[in-house]
């Protein structure tokens, strides 16, 4: 699909076209002409662009080469468009360089700034070509501008697009990090909780942990609260209960980093501490848990043998 | 008004079809009682009608069902002692409307006048003049099963949860707890079929008789079944169906028979709702019966607390010698 | 029992292995129980393993039927270890506030065996598994 052999292709070869370009018998002979008089001055019209962009202060994130790379691939693919009414190349190629663009920081308002740059730079290039016939000129512009929003669009879309599905990505591994199950070693499991801890989270984080322990065949589990600041009575009674659940299934529990706070709160609410394995940080949990395990007597399947 | 466009179409009613005309002749031959002057044939024609496009209506969501009563006209229907039972029964369910419901009626499904132009001669909306004719076909429906049953209903409540369930209105339904009317009136239950097989299939709904070990695994089942079509987590899913494991065990054990309604909602959120309904002999102190260490597995209200912990709204409506009625939802986000 | 089984009751060795493969009613659980505990009084078994992987529901009356049987089998001088309770409905009888009682659980059948021949022993480590609960207190 490249057009660098075609460059100084002579106008009026251009393929068969959909109709929304050619409506006219002017477009079906003036967008050739375009499209010529648009590669005749690629570089000089794409260093314009360039300049403007900067000028503009935007895409400040990408390098001078970079900018010259992204700059000359854009204005060509925006020519082929012109010339073959078929957007499928821009888009790809949108989406190709949005997902390149958007982990460093390129915001929409960007994207769409540049394209409608690009979109003047051409018109005011079409606008001294052809200044000397306003009606000529007026029919040009007839026929470039539909092509150059629906270029706009494209690339603007494409952009969006890219982003909302970045975004989605990033929101799904960070659920997924909110409520990690680690599975240390053979049968032992660690489940590190950081942060608020609120009804729906741990709803979320019992399913994650129940289900973990039949996984991962875990015999033991090491829950390490150290990073939760405290809990409501509810989210306190969901913690009982997830150790409960995690012993019928036949895994221990062991509760660390245990603060005084939600101690507190878990006696409030009738627990007895005394029928809870809880330890004081999480490198004591793991030791015990391996002495549950039974490492430090015999290294093998974890069963308990005496 | 009214009469005088129903009088103008006497000729075209009567060459349209003349089984029907040989019905109105012998409608009007066999019933003194009628009211006077032309109304009463075409009444009949439009009760027919109206019954028969309900049938048809059912007919097709329902293709393959077994029908309790065809009320479908047939070539052979005036040959038919049946067929006569039905059309006294139809005349008598339309001396039970008032003359306005019936005008009413025969304007729009005879005169073929839509609801607007109704409207506008009553000085109302068409809308609720929508609300009417469907209140008074409601209540044409009622009238015309009571009577081709030869049933006179045993209770003030009867009229008002039969006209509840053919029309169709969940809200009203609830209003006079049709539910619960059904379990204890017999005759109710029995002319409450037609009723309810009439119009669309609850997809949204389903009720389980309970009265042996087996209905409460079958109660938790259907439960869980439709639960899941919200997409309510397989936990979730769990926890509704051992709450109704629960509250169905305890209309066997306690009441000997009831019934479990699972319905999923919609507003203010997507949930289910389970209604347990029983006729046994109700829970004296329900405060207590939703006491942790209260209940056990000899006394009453067993499992009652233990099910309100599963679900996220939980009501016991309990009364001496006729029965309780346990409502239970589980919302599935928003918490 | 006509028609497909409802339960399985197996023996291996000194152990018996009882499976049920179906959601019981309540009539059916308590035949199941009958029978297992005539089975553990008829072999003399020393251990017992009970798979409840299939069912997808322990009620009340499920889990307060397994605890029976584990109290019945005890006497009878043989321990008890329930199995394969999935992990939704583990959570949803803790949230009822049953639990199994002192009888013991584990994760599946291989693991209910091995508790069983480490029983003998019944010292610490993962012998303690499905030790009493803390128990929840209702909201």
């Amino acid at each position: 699909m490249t057009d660098h052999e075609h460059h100084t292709a002579p106008a009026g070869t251009a393929p068969v076209s959909p109709e929304y370009l050619y409506e006219r018998d002017d477009e079906h002979q003036l967008l050739p002409q375009l499209v010529a008089h648009l590669r005749e001055h690629r570089t000089r019209l794409r260093q314009e662009w360039a300049g403007r962009i900067q000028q503009s202060g935007l895409l400040r994130a990408m390098t001078p080469q970079e900018m010259t790379v992204e700059t000359t691939s854009v204005y060509d693919n925006y020519v082929e468009v012109l010339e073959t009414g078929s957007v499928e190349a821009l888009q790809r190629y949108a989406r190709d360089l949005s997902e390149r663009i958007i982990p460093r920081g390129v915001e929409t308002h960007e994207v769409v700034g540049i394209v409608l740059l690009l979109r003047d730079v051409l018109a005011r290039s079409l606008f001294e070509k052809y200044q000397l016939d306003f009606a000529l000129l007026n029919r040009v512009l007839d026929a470039y501008e539909p092509a150059a929003n629906r270029i706009a669009i494209t690339v603007a879309g494409s952009f969006v697009d890219e982003r909302e599905r970045v975004i989605r990505q990033q929101q799904d591994s960070i659920r997924e990090l909110s409520t990690p199950v680690l599975p240390v070693r053979e049968r032992l499991l660690i489940l590190p909780i950081i942060g608020v801890l609120h009804s729906e989270r741990a709803r979320q984080l019992t399913e994650q942990l129940l289900a973990g322990i039949r996984t991962h065949r875990a015999k033991v589990v090491v829950v390490d609260i150290t990073g939760v600041p405290d809990v409501d009575e509810a989210v306190a009674n969901h913690l009982v209960q997830t150790v409960d659940a995690s012993r019928l299934m036949g895994a221990s529990v062991i509760i660390t980093g245990l603060s005084p706070e939600i101690a507190q709160t878990l006696v409030t609410i009738g627990v007895d501490l005394s029928k809870m394995d809880t330890i004081g940080d999480l490198q004591g949990g793991l030791e015990e848990a391996e002495r549950l395990l039974g490492y430090t007597v015999t290294r093998d399947s974890g069963m308990a043998s005496p | 008004m009214v009469r005088r466009v129903i009088a103008a179409r006497v000729a075209d009613a009567a060459t349209v079809d003349d089984l029907v005309q040989e019905t109105l002749v012998r409608v009007l031959a066999a019933a003194g009682r009628v009211e006077p002057g032309m109304l009463e044939p075409y009444a009949i024609v439009t009760a027919r009608n109206v019954v028969t496009s309900q049938w048809r209506e059912r007919d097709r969501h329902q293709r393959n069902q077994h029908r309790v009563v065809d009320l479908r006209p047939s070539a052979a229907v005036d040959e038919d002692l049946l067929a006569r039972e039905e059309r006294d029964a139809v005349a008598q369910a339309l001396t039970r409307l008032s003359a306005q419901e019936r005008d009413l009626l025969l304007a729009h499904e005879v005169s073929g006048r839509d609801t607007r132009s109704l409207a506008g001669e009553l000085g109302s909306t068409a809308g609720a003049v929508a609300a009417q004719l469907n209140r008074t076909r409601a209540r044409l429906r009622v009238e015309y099963l009571l009577s081709v049953e030869g049933v006179e209903p045993p209770t003030d409540r009867c009229r008002p949860v039969l006209l509840a369930l053919s029309g169709g209105d969940r809200r009203r339904q609830r209003e006079v707890d049709a539910g619960r009317h059904l379990l204890e009136c017999g005759s109710c239950a029995r002319l409450s079929q037609p009723l309810m097989e009439r119009g669309q299939p609850r997809e949204d709904e389903v009720r389980v008789r309970v009265e042996s070990d087996a209905d409460i695994v079958a109660a938790r089942q259907a439960a869980r079944e439709l639960a899941s079509r919200l997409g309510f987590s397989r936990t979730d899913l769990t926890l509704i169906a051992t709450a109704v494991s629960e509250i169905a065990r305890n209309i066997v054990r306690f009441a000997g028979s009831g019934e479990v309604l699972v319905e999923l909602l919609e507003h203010p959120h997507q949930g289910v709702r389970v209604v347990a309904r029983d006729t046994g002999p109700g829970i004296a102190d329900v405060e207590r019966a939703l006491t942790d260490g209260y209940s056990t597995y000899d006394g009453l209200g067993l499992g009652l607390p233990g099910a309100r912990r599963l679900m996220d709204e939980f009501a016991v409506v309990s009364e001496m010698g006729r029965g309780t009625t346990v409502t239970m939802t589980k919302w599935r986000t928003g918490r | 029992m006509s028609g497909p089984k409802l339960v399985s009751i197996l023996r291996q060795g000194p152990h018996l292995i009882a499976s049920i493969h179906t959601a019981l009613d309540d009539t059916e659980m308590e035949r199941f129980r009958e029978d297992l505990v005539e089975q553990i009084g008829r072999h003399r078994s020393r251990g017992v393993v009970i798979d409840v992987a299939a069912l997808d529901v322990l009620d009340s009356f499920g889990a307060r039927t397994l605890r029976t049987i584990g109290e019945m089998a005890r006497l009878r001088g043989a321990v008890t270890v329930i199995v394969g309770i999935q992990p939704d409905v583990a959570f949803a009888m803790v949230s009822l506030g049953m639990d199994t009682g002192t009888v013991a659980t584990a994760l599946d059948l291989e693991e209910g065996l091995a508790f069983l021949e480490g029983s003998g022993a019944r010292r610490s480590g993962a012998g303690r598994i499905g030790a009493p609960a803390a128990r929840a207190v209702p909201r």
